[in-house]
């Protein structure tokens, strides 16, 4: 019995052991593209198609071996399944980028503590009441900054709220976000500073924002509250979804729901279920981003 | 080698229906349980209690902190020995502990320590309804059907006046009332 025991013993072991646990030293370069995923085809397919229309720029070089996409949650393939592919194909470095508007607890904590960056106690137990998989790569990994780091947001909606308007000095617009309970503060002053932009570029001088996620349990009387504040001083509202991709659940069901209850919303509310995405400005960031994080990788020492 | 007659089934009958209603008797409980408390998922947190503490500090602006001032916060705390620290934003730190954080706003100064521990029984029962442990949906899948077989021989267990003939019938229709009235409503 106890041979037994000390055979198990060494074979646990011996498998302990045989994992290689470093990174590797011949650089290899991978990109991830990490999103937060959804049960919504529609939404999964536009951050796939995003990942089909920046990988042949970000691979040109050769610098990058490899390009592909996660999703925080719901459905695969999840971040621990596409780390793990790097590490079976022995990637040195694999830069993260996270496609998420602004900062909020997914992509500061719980991305890190996926990717055993960090140990969040909240997001740690979170994620395992989830399903979520936690995974601590062999390859290094490099997080590079959010959206709101750049412009691209305010060209973005600018460019959506001139699409739809024909008279700007009769419509106000307004912002429909998902929104965030430990950031309000930053999730207000970014659609703060895209409303400005919208009022430069469009000359559209109202506006107003209201949440559409957790945070107000996704009750579509936040949406109908920040048109009726717009309604107050314009004729008509130009309702604009600020979320990265088309979800049924939200442009439909809870902005459409928010919409409904206006009334004569024909004339009142102009409203196109689009979403963030597809934009050239955002592959161009992520381009621009998975660029600027090589440099830097190369320039580190091995 | 017969044919089992009318009563030995019905004996057959009774006998799944008890041993199967003992068998799951534990799991319908832990799911009513859990589903009580997943159904109120917006307004309460049915797997964890958070701890919430208010601290208030001197508003700094946008700085960087010195090691020895994350230190002077946690004990603020109750903390003595933090774990990282980081910046989500300019003028915000977050500090984590071994099953804490405390998040500094530091143009404000106020801060908030949310120390995090499971909800005893809530979070055990909640982990199976929710199928957190992937294979339980298995076992899952296996009490769903063992219910419906202690509900179909549930059915068959009077007769009479009191049986599925009599006034069971009449309590099958009314308790279909409900999800029709609702399913009616919603559109």
């Amino acid at each position: 019995m106890k041979r037994l025991i000390l055979l198990l013993l060494a074979i646990t072991l011996l498998a302990c052991t045989n994992k290689n646990r470093t990174t590797p030293t011949t650089r290899k370069i991978g990109v991830l593209l990490v999103s937060h995923g959804s049960r919504s085809e529609t939404w999964r397919k536009a951050l796939t198609d995003l990942d089909g229309r920046v990988r042949n720029a970000i691979m040109a070089d050769g610098k990058v071996k490899d390009v592909k996409s996660a999703f925080m949650e719901y459905t695969e393939p999840s971040i621990a399944t596409r780390l793990k592919e790097f590490d079976q194909h022995d990637f040195s470095d694999v830069i993260v980028v996270p496609i998420f508007l602004t900062v909020s607890p997914h992509p500061f904590d719980d991305i890190p503590t996926i990717m055993g960056q960090k140990t969040d106690p909240q997001s740690l137990e979170t994620i395992k009441v989830e399903g979520i998989e936690r995974y601590t790569p062999r390859a290094r990994t490099h997080i590079t900054p959010l959206l709101d780091f750049t412009d691209l947001l305010q060209k973005n909606i600018a460019r959506r709220a001139k699409a739809i308007s024909t008279t700007p000095d009769k419509e106000g617009v307004v912002l429909i976000a998902y929104g965030d309970e430990t950031y309000e503060k930053e999730w207000g002053a970014l659609l703060d500073r895209v409303s400005q932009y919208v009022e430069k570029e469009t000359g559209i001088g109202v506006h107003s924002y209201g949440w559409c996620g957790h945070l107000v349990h996704y009750d579509p009387g936040k949406t109908t509250a920040a048109i009726e504040k717009v309604l107050v001083a314009r004729d008509k509202a130009l309702v604009i979804p600020v979320l990265v991709a088309h979800d049924e659940r939200f442009q439909i069901k809870l902005i459409g729901a928010g919409i409904d209850r206006i009334g004569n919303k024909e004339q009142r509310v102009v409203y196109k279920p689009d979403s963030i995405l597809p934009d050239e400005d955002l592959e161009q960031w992520v381009r621009d981003a998975a660029r600027h994080h090589v440099t830097k990788i190369e320039a580190s020492p091995k | 080698m017969r044919w089992p007659s009318v009563r030995d089934l019905r004996r057959l009958n009774v006998a799944t229906h008890r041993d199967i209603g003992y068998f799951v008797s534990a799991l319908v409980i832990a799911y009513c349980t859990s589903g009580l408390a997943l159904n109120h998922a917006d307004i309460w947190n049915p797997d964890f209690v958070i701890h919430k503490k208010k601290i208030t500090v001197p508003a700094r602006g946008e700085v960087r902190l010195e090691p020895a001032e994350i230190q002077a916060y946690g004990a603020l705390v109750g903390e003595n020995r933090y774990r990282v620290f980081d910046y989500p934003t300019r003028d915000q730190v977050k500090i984590y502990y071994e099953s804490a954080t405390l998040h500094v706003d530091l143009s404000s100064g106020m801060g908030l320590y949310e120390r995090v521990s499971r909800r005893p029984l809530f979070y055990q029962v909640d982990v199976l309804h929710r199928n957190s442990f992937k294979p339980w949906r298995w076992a899952a899948d296996a009490f769903a059907l063992l219910l419906v077989l202690v509900n179909v021989t549930g059915l068959f267990i009077l007769k009479g006046a009191r049986g599925l003939g009599g006034r069971g019938k009449w309590l099958i229709a009314a308790g279909l009332v409900p999800p029709l009235v609702a399913l009616v409503l919603h559109g």
